[in-house]
């Protein structure tokens, strides 16, 4: 019986030990990772150090206090306004073509698994991975400098982020009220109205006003190559080193995310 | 007698009242989105210079990928990998502390820690890493340090976000079972609320850094490092089939850290 016990007790320190070792271990291999990296990206580590009293100087002599006189100019106003729009037709446009795509790339409800899944399932993946700052770049050199390049890389933003996350709700949900319709000798179209939106409509919002969140935040940046809104403004200021009113068009920026984060929070609670 | 009220009330749903508020509600919005679409698309775009239809064929086939410039771009794209791995590893640890002054159920001050911890909570997520990255540049120099350092800035927000949010969700009896030991302050937490934190914490920082691959390949454009440093300088000399190259190692980037961290996030739900 002791004896049992004993091996029991030894068998589960020996497991000890060998968690303790696969820890040291990866913590060693992350060090060693760590002095490779700083070798290979030539991290000037003396600058870290240093770089504490530098920002803070920065920060007290050039940036602080930013200069809102110019950030409530009517110019930069209505290129806040501008952006505002931006989001919001980049949002819509991107749903709108969401919501079919969001259909075919369900595997479970999708009209046709050999071409129309892989296709949506592509187009998704394709939006997803392009950032929207080179996104943003590539279709004001194809198009013209202007807010049209920024709708158009707000939509293909949307339908990466939006498509995937709906895609997932329709791939949860329940497939009796999907095969009850189904029997009834319904068509496609009919099965996606009544089978489906109804269960998936909750999330859907939900989802489709999150990624309005999110487009806002990229559209204030946008500019910054050219694509319209804000971020024009912001890349001038900073090109001619004027740091106080930078900071004017950023506090603006944040008021503007923080008042889109309250209007989102508020939106989907009334719409629950 | 039900039949006929039936008959007369009918579906709530199809009061004529309830109709006709969801077609003004719905025209608004369609005034609304006429309406920005024709100042955004119709008065602020030249359509003059956008060039017919076979100019932008024409624009848009001068981008595919020179592939002879690929080799010249792999150390960069391992830059960025790298930026993106050490920004979050940096956001990720110093989520923790401020995870745990901003969740209501252990934040050891309601007054002072509290809004310490909201307000590093809102400044990182609502400021844009070009942002960030342009702060970091100023007082650092050039290079992969102001983009590690901005990714960190920019990830800490969500990740203590996330983090306070699972931590007031544990369940309290483990950590209750803690207390009646005679337990302190720390052993509660790294006894009591971490084991139940853990998987989610860990699914989390996948998840975030694979957002911060995409987000560490703008970073150069603005001096900190990577890929987007080539991209833009390409995209500045007209060189657009170079271009092409680097837009086609972000994508390929990208789809592979994603495919990466669905396979982990996966693992890390089963066991």
């Amino acid at each position: 019986m002791t004896d049992g016990i004993q091996a029991l007790y030894r068998s589960h320190q020996a497991g000890q030990r060998t968690k303790q070792f696969i820890k040291f271990g990866v913590v060693l291999g992350l060090l060693v990772f760590g002095f490779w990296t700083v070798r290979l990206l030539e991290i000037p580590m003396e600058r870290l150090l240093g770089m504490f009293g530098r920002l803070g100087t920065m920060l007290s002599e050039r940036v602080f206090p930013p200069d809102l006189v110019y950030a409530s100019q009517w110019t930069i106003l209505a290129s806040m306004v501008e952006t505002i729009e931006m989001s919001l037709l980049g949002a819509f446009y991107g749903t709108v073509i969401t919501i079919p795509l969001a259909w075919m790339a369900a595997w479970n409800v999708t009209p046709n698994r050999s071409v129309l899944y892989p296709m949506a399932r592509a187009i998704i993946v394709f939006c997803r991975s392009l950032p929207s700052l080179i996104l943003g770049m590539l279709l004001v050199s194809i198009f013209v400098f202007g807010p049209f390049a920024g709708v158009l890389a707000l939509t293909i933003g949307s339908i990466g982020f939006a498509g995937k996350l709906m895609a997932e709700q329709v791939e949860a949900i329940d497939m009796g009220p999907v095969e009850a319709i189904r029997a009834t000798g319904a068509g496609q179209l009919e099965v996606f109205f009544y089978g489906i939106l109804p269960q998936v409509k909750p999330a859907w919002i939900g989802i489709i006003i999150y990624n309005w969140d999110a487009r806002l935040r990229g559209s204030t940046i946008l500019g910054f190559v050219g694509a319209g809104g804000i971020g024009i403004h912001l890349r001038e200021q900073i090109s001619l080193l004027e740091y106080h009113t930078t900071m004017g068009i950023i506090v603006l920026i944040i008021g503007l995310v923080i008042i889109s984060e309250a209007a989102s929070h508020v939106l989907r609670e009334r719409l629950r | 007698m039900t039949r006929v009220t039936q008959a007369i009330v009918g579906n709530p749903l199809r009061e004529p009242s309830v109709v006709a508020r969801r077609y003004v509600a719905y025209s608004l919005v369609f005034l609304l989105v006429l309406g920005m679409s024709y100042h955004l698309l119709v008065v602020e775009t030249d359509w003059a210079r956008m060039g017919s239809f076979s100019d932008i064929v024409d624009n848009t086939s001068s981008l595919l990928p020179n592939l002879s410039f690929v080799p010249k771009i792999i150390v960069p794209l391992m830059e960025t990998a790298l930026i993106a791995f050490w920004g979050t590893l940096l956001a990720v640890i110093l989520s923790v502390p401020i995870a745990y002054i901003s969740a209501t159920t252990t934040t050891p001050s309601m007054l002072l820690a509290f809004p310490v911890g909201k307000a590093i909570i809102v400044g990182s997520r609502s400021t844009h890493e070009i942002i960030f990255a342009l702060i970091f540049v100023a007082a650092l120099g050039l290079g992969p340090l102001p983009g590690i350092l901005a990714l960190a800035c920019r990830s800490i927000g969500f990740m203590s976000k996330t983090t306070a949010e699972a931590i007031e969700n544990i369940d309290r009896r483990p950590v209750e079972a803690i207390v009646s030991t005679g337990a302190g302050a720390v052993s509660r937490f790294l006894f009591g609320v971490v084991p139940q934190v853990l998987p989610i914490f860990l699914g989390n920082a996948i998840f975030q850094f694979d957002i911060n691959i995409r987000r560490a390949a703008i970073l150069g454009m603005v001096g900190a490092g990577g890929i987007g440093l080539h991209f833009s300088e390409q995209m500045k000399v007209y060189n657009y089939s170079n271009a092409g190259a680097c837009v086609l190692a972000v994508v390929t980037l990208v789809v592979v850290g994603e495919v990466i961290s669905n396979r982990l996030r996966s693992k890390l739900i089963a066991g």
